[in-house]
Formats: structure tokens, C-alpha cells, sequence
């Protein structure tokens, strides 16, 4: 098909050929296109879902009018947490579009129209946004389609009018952002907010549910929401995207209009301030920062020096320290229970502090130990690289040390054996997952911090193991400290959680002998 | 000793899927102002990045000031400095927590880093902006803090691919000074260059590679006798002849 060059679609027909060699494996001289493994793969897993999906709609059977009011209310509280994951995904996407830039020089200096660039980018941030959900809940349309349950077709609408609201809303706000607090403050208050919206119904959740247990008001809230919506009728506007995504056609219809008019207005609106955004955000990159008085020592040891240097160049960088920061959002729940009654439960403080020091010294170990800026210069020198490795290593534990030291001493005071036993299982999780990072990741930019499981399946999963083995083993042993009965079950359970702890580390050091 | 070459190198190789550096014998004295010259993909960068250590040679020598490289790699690297075309600097520092770590990666001592660092920002105009941090730096201020770190341990051996590019002319001539002083007391520079007038008015050797091979070596007169060029040839003239098609 041949477009217009300089036309949207021609636009578009060029990202979308960008996104296509993007899923390649990205090594020099490797083909631009996914590898076929990786598509094979992707297609299996596809057509099972369909298989899955064939069973269920078969079983189920045609259903004729409006499900009842229960189930209508379940999916409006899906569709109600899909937008808010798909408006989190579409915030950190339109940070990237401001701040990561990629080709926006080159668009710009064109002389495209700039309602043009930002149609494209914004309908790119919308499929984007849309893509994964599509790729589970498609099967649903498409099997619909087969066995004559049209209705099922409606998903298609009303996930991308949901994409395109949620993209819409995410570039107004980030702009919105740029506008009032500057581009340099915008890129971590929209990365904040968009981890808030997409944790916002889990620690909702979570608050409530240990609130209710101790007997507190959350639990006869939630009794007082479910009671309104009971009584809310069900042609209400607020069960309007259920409605759409359960085959209502007028509600399709309202859906898909409301997505539209809300990419239409947004592009109408602000495509100029779009560019202004955008140049906003370059002259960020050269302003000239003054970082309070010049404090130097030119008699520091080299172990010393790399660990201040690590120290300075994390505690300077506001965007990768909320990063950081934004991964222990789903630990607060900890705090809930910590406080709850004024009663201790060590179990499950003793556990989430140990996944909290794994979590963190994973993500300082990896900043630190891999997303060296200058590695040129740390080979190109004299100074042993064993040594500068050990200070790095301390660099990225030592934090850790020091933002638990508190509550750990609080533990030790408070309950003496279960504080020592947290205090050994944290050491575990810290040391493990530093150096699960140090032997086994492979070097990048610190940019690349937010997307580090691409890099490293490996790694990342060797992590993830490392501070849930370490958690569950924190879990197990306050549990036993607290008098929990040894049956076989419960030991199995602590032996299998240490075994996994412990046996990550050797695993680690091989998969580096291969890596490396 | 001061008979032993800054540099010698004995049939380097270096092959990435094709030759690189292919048997590469490059002798540069002490005290020397060496220009390596050659078209884009020669292999002047991969030369100066296996003699500064960062990639292992497949086959060959390299020796700095008579040490091995491959034996002694941590006596050899006290005793040069590499500054590549991209300034290794960390963005988040400012310029004096820079050259402190610099000074502490080659171990020098407090009371010789302090000094030499005041003096090597003030002589390059960089004192005036020691609040700053680097990463709002022009391309030139980078350049040149890159080359005061590379300088703060006064190097015997400096290696330097690129220095003056994206440099203003008031720059590039703080660098040139800088290089030429450096020399002047009795150190050795190595450079790579595209712009020839640098090297024909700076260097006093000048080697000239293709193909990961050195095929012409010498003062200019003597690259103008070796082209059979005029004696009025330009460094340009005698590189494009020795360069250019057969």
C-alpha cells in the first residue's frame, strides 16, 4: 500500500516497522526481526489461550440480557484495575516519549506537522498501553466469533477505547505536569504517580483486609460500598464499561465514542504544547545544576573513594532514587501490620523485611555493579579491578545496613531471638541478591534500570528467587521462634525455603562462568 | 632507560569477523609527538584501545616504556593515559570529586593530586565552574575535564584518539597547548586525528595505517619523499595519495 510520505498514516507505518525491529534481539549483526523462536512461542501460548478460551465459552454456552448484578459488578472492579494499570503503563510511556526522545529530534527538525508526530505518538502510547491486554482477552472476541456469541467482539472496542482515555489522560497530565512544575521535576512526580495508580487498588486492598481483621472500620466500609452498589440501578453510567464489555451495543458505542473524543480533544489541544513539552524537556538535559558546595578529599583510600562515588551519583539522580524507592510501594502494606493494635507480628515483620533488604540491595547492586558510566576508565587504570568490585559491593550493601539498622534493633530489643533471626535472614537476602547481580548481570546504562528483567531473564529471575527464598525462610523461622508445632509439613517447608536461599548462590557462580 | 621506546608494538592483530589490526609493528619514542593517521575503519581506535587495555590482542606485543603489557598490566597502565573521542566522565559529579577519583584510581598521593588538579582546572578556565555538575557540561568542558583527569597523574605516555573534535577554536587550543607542554617536559603523546592540519603543525612523527597495517611512517618530509610528492605537498595531499585507490 502506498501512503503519502509525511502523512500520519506514513507515520505510523514507520513506527510501527521501528516497534517490529524493536523486538528483535538487538545484538550488532543479528537480523532486525524477532527471532522465530520467540514468535513460535508467542504463538503457542496464543492459540492454547484460544483452546482454554474454546473449553470455557462452549461450557458456558450462549447467555441472551445482561448478566446479574454480581457479576456485573466483578467486571466493572477488572475493568475499573485494568484502566488504572493501562493509565500507570501509559504515564512511565509518555515520560519515555518526553524525555527518552529516541527519534524526536529528527521528527521535529522535519518539516512534519506537529498535530501529526503527537497523533502518532499518542495512538503508538494507546496500542501500546493495549497490546498485552489484547493479547489475553482477544482470544474471548475471536472464539465468540466462532461459536456465534457475538457479544464477546465488543472487548476489541472497549479495550482500546480504554488504551486511548488512559493514554490521552496520561500525556494531558504529564504536560499538565511540565506546565506547572518544569520537565525537571515532572519525570519523577509522573513516575510516582503512575506507580500510585497502578498499586493503587492492591494497597486499598491491603490496608482493608488487615484493618479487617483487627476488627476495624475498613471492613464495614467495604460491607457499605458493596451495599450501595448493590442498589445502584443497573443502567447507571457507572456500569457503563461493564455493559460495553459484556456485548451492550448502545454502551459499546458510548465507550468507543468517549475514547475517541477524549484522543481527538487531546491532539486538538495540546500538539503545540506537546512540542513545547518535548523542548522543555531537552534544554533539561543542559541546564546547569549547582549541587550545593564543592566537598572533596584527595586522601581517601581507593575503597573509600568508589563507595562516596557510587553514593554521590545515586543520591544525585532524584529519577532512579524514586525508582528505587517506588519498587517498596508494595511493602507498605508491612507497615499496616507492624502498627496494627500496637502489636507485634513478627512473622510477617521479620518476612517483609528481609524481602524489603533483598529488594533494595538487588536494585543498588545492579545500578551500581552494572550501570557503570565510565567502565573505560576503571580498565583503563591501575587500580585492581578486584578491589573496586568489593567497594562497589559495599557501596550497594551498606544502605541497606543502614535503612534497616532502626527497625532492627527495635526487633532485637523488643523480642531477641526473632530479632536475631531476622537479622541473619536479611544479612542472607542483601549479600544474595548483590551478588546474584554482580556474578551474573551483564552491563548497560543506568536508563535501562527500569527495563532490567529484558536484559537479564536470567538474573532477574535468579533475583526474584533469592528475595522470595530468603522471605519465606524469614517467615518460616519467626514462625518456629514463635512456638508454630514441627510437624514434617512445616519443616519441609523450612528446609525446601533454605535450601533454595542457600543453593541460589552456587547456582549464580556457575551461570557466571557460562555467561562470562 | 632511556633508550627504551614509549611504545612498541610487534605484530598486533585484532580481528572482529574481519582484520582490524592485522601484524601491526609501531615503535614510538620517548619525549614524541605521534600522529596516527588513517581513513575511518583503519584501525587506529582498536590500536590505542588494546594498548590502553581495554581489549586483549589476538596476537602480538605491546610494551609501555619496556613493560608487558600482557605481564605487568597494572605497572604499564600507572604509566599512561588514555582519553578516548568520548570523555569518560560520570554526570552526576562535579569537576574537582572528578579528578579525585581519577587520582585515586592511579593512587596519587593527597598532597601531589590537590594541587595538580587546581592547577590543571584553572589552566583549562574549568575553576569557575567546579559547583557545577558535569552532565550540564558543553562538549568542549567535557573534553577538556576528561583531559585534566588523564593528566592529573602526570602520564609518561599519553594516548589521546580524537581530542579535538566538537572543540571551539579557543579549545582546541588550550588542548594543543596543554599537549604541547606535556611534551615539552619530557612526556610522550599519541594521537589519532582526522584534521590534518593538527597533526602536520603538532606532531613530529606521523604514521599513517590502513587496513590494520601501517603503510607509511615518518616526518612530513619524509612522507613526501616516500609519495613522491612535491616538496610544497600538504599532510591532505600525501594522505589522500598514500590512502587512495591504487
Amino acid at each position: 500500500m502506498s501512503v503519502q510520505p509525511g502523512s500520519s498514516l506514513w507515520l505510523l507505518r514507520h513506527e510501527l516497522r521501528l516497534f517490529w525491529f524493536s523486538l528483535s534481539s538487538g545484538k550488532a549483526g543479528a537480523p532486525r526481526r524477532p527471532a522465530w523462536r520467540v514468535l513460535g512461542g508467542g504463538l503457542l501460548v496464543w492459540l492454547a489461550l484460544h483452546a482454554g478460551v474454546f473449553a470455557l465459552l462452549h461450557a458456558i454456552g450462549p447467555t441472551g440480557g445482561m448478566p446479574p448484578r454480581q457479576f456485573v459488578i466483578a467486571v466493572s472492579a477488572l475493568l475499573l484495575s485494568t484502566f488504572l494499570f493501562m493509565l500507570s503503563s501509559a504515564l512511565k510511556r509518555s515520560v519515555e516519549t518526553l524525555f527518552d526522545r529516541g527519534d524526536m529530534d529528527l521528527l521535529l527538525s522535519s518539516p512534519l506537522p506537529s498535530r501529526s508526530i503527537f497523533t502518532v505518538k499518542l495512538a503508538g502510547m494507546a496500542f501500546g498501553v493495549a497490546a498485552l491486554y489484547l493479547f489475553f482477552l482477544a482470544p474471548f472476541a475471536h472464539v465468540g466469533l466462532l461459536l456465534g456469541q457475538l457479544r464477546w467482539l465488543a472487548l476489541y472496542p472497549v479495550l482500546f477505547a480504554l488504551a486511548l482515555l488512559a493514554a490521552s489522560l496520561a500525556m494531558l497530565l504529564t504536560l499538565a505536569l511540565v506546565r506547572v512544575l518544569g520537565a525537571r521535576r515532572t519525570r519523577v512526580v509522573a513516575q510516582v504517580v503512575g506507580a500510585l495508580a497502578g498499586a493503587l487498588l492492591y494497597l486499598l486492598s491491603q490496608a482493608g483486609n488487615l484493618m479487617a481483621q483487627s476488627g476495624g472500620v475498613a471492613a464495614t466500609a467495604s460491607a457499605r460500598v458493596m451495599a450501595s452498589l448493590q442498589s445502584v440501578d443497573p443502567g447507571s453510567l457507572l456500569f457503563l464499561p461493564a455493559r460495553a464489555a459484556l456485548g451492550d451495543g448502545a454502551a459499546v458505542a458510548m465507550i468507543a465514542a468517549l475514547g475517541l473524543l477524549a484522543g481527538l480533544l487531546t491532539v486538538r489541544w495540546t500538539h503545540r504544547f506537546f512540542v513545547r513539552g518535548l523542548q522543555q524537556a531537552a534544554g533539561n538535559a543542559r541546564v546547569v545544576r549547582r549541587a550545593g558546595p564543592v566537598r572533596y578529599r584527595f586522601d581517601r583510600g581507593l575503597l573509600q573513594l568508589v563507595m562516596v562515588k557510587e553514593w554521590r551519583l545515586v543520591w544525585r539522580d532524584p529519577h532512579l532514587v524514586s525508582q528505587i524507592l517506588l519498587q517498596l510501594l508494595y511493602l507498605l502494606p508491612i507497615c499496616f501490620v507492624v502498627f496494627r493494635d500496637n502489636q507485634l507480628q513478627m512473622t510477617v515483620v521479620g518476612g517483609g523485611l528481609t524481602m524489603l533488604c533483598g529488594s533494595l540491595s538487588a536494585s543498588l547492586a545492579w545500578i551500581i555493579l552494572l550501570g557503570e558510566d565510565a567502565p573505560d576508565l576503571l580498565q583503563s587504570s591501575p587500580a585492581r579491578a578486584l578491589t573496586v568490585r568489593m567497594a562497589k559491593l559495599g557501596a550497594a550493601v551498606i544502605p541497606v545496613g543502614a535503612l534497616v539498622a532502626l527497625p532492627l534493633l527495635w526487633l532485637i530489643l523488643r523480642a531477641p531471638l526473632a530479632g536475631v533471626l531476622a537479622a541473619l535472614t536479611m544479612l542472607g537476602a542483601t549479600v544474595s541478591a548483590a551478588l546474584v547481580n554482580a556474578w551474573t548481570g551483564r552491563p548497560a546504562t543506568r536508563g535501562e534500570f527500569r527495563n532490567r528483567g529484558q536484559r537479564g531473564v536470567a538474573t532477574r529471575l535468579l533475583e526474584l528467587c533469592s528475595v522470595l527464598a530468603w522471605s519465606a525462610l524469614a517467615w518460616l523461622l519467626q514462625r518456629a521462634a514463635a512456638g508454630a508445632p514441627a510437624t514434617l509439613a512445616f519443616a519441609a517447608g523450612l528446609g525446601a525455603a533454605a535450601a533454595i536461599a542457600l543453593g541460589i548462590l552456587p547456582l549464580a557462580w556457575l551461570l557466571r562462568r557460562r555467561v562470562r | 632507560m632511556p633508550d627504551t621506546p614509549a611504545l612498541a608494538l610487534t605484530g598486533l592483530s585484532k580481528h572482529f569477523g574481519r582484520p582490524a589490526v592485522d601484524g601491526l609493528d609501531l615503535t614510538v619514542r620517548r619525549g614524541e609527538f605521534y600522529a596516527l593517521l588513517g581513513p575511518n575503519g583503519a584501525g587506529k581506535t582498536t590500536t590505542l584501545r588494546m594498548v590502553a587495555g581495554l581489549l586483549a590482542p589476538d596476537a602480538g606485543r605491546i610494551a609501555v616504556l619496556g613493560i608487558d603489557l600482557a605481564l605487568e598490566p597494572i605497572a604499564a597502565k600507572r604509566r599512561i593515559a588514555y582519553l578516548p573521542d568520548d570523555p569518560m566522565l560520570y554526570g552526576k559529579l562535579k569537576p574537582y570529586e572528578y579528578l579525585e577519583f581519577v587520582a585515586g584510581l592511579w593512587g596519587i598521593e593527597s598532597q601531589a593530586a590537590e594541587p595538580r588538579a587546581r592547577e590543571l582546572l584553572a589552566w583549562l578556565d574549568l575553576d569557575k565552574h567546579a559547583h557545577e555538575l558535569t552532565e550540564g557540561f558543553s562538549r568542549g568542558m567535557k573534553q577538556k575535564l576528561a583531559l585534566a583527569g588523564a593528566l592529573i597523574h602526570a602520564p609518561e605516555l599519553l594516548i589521546l584518539d580524537e581530542p579535538l573534535t566538537g572543540l571551539d577554536a579557543g579549545a582546541a587550543r588550550q588542548v594543543k597547548d596543554l599537549l604541547l607542554t606535556h611534551v615539552q617536559q619530557g612526556g610522550t603523546v599519541i594521537l589519532t586525528t582526522h584534521i590534518l592540519e593538527v597533526a602536520e603543525r603538532l606532531a613530529g612523527r606521523i604514521g599513517i595505517i590502513q587496513h590494520g597495517r601501517l603503510i607509511a611512517e615518518g616526518t612530513l618530509d619524509e612522507l613526501r619523499a616516500l609519495s613522491d610528492k612535491a616538496p610544497g605537498a600538504t599532510l591532505e595531499d600525501l594522505f589522500l595519495r598514500l590512502t587512495g585507490p591504487a
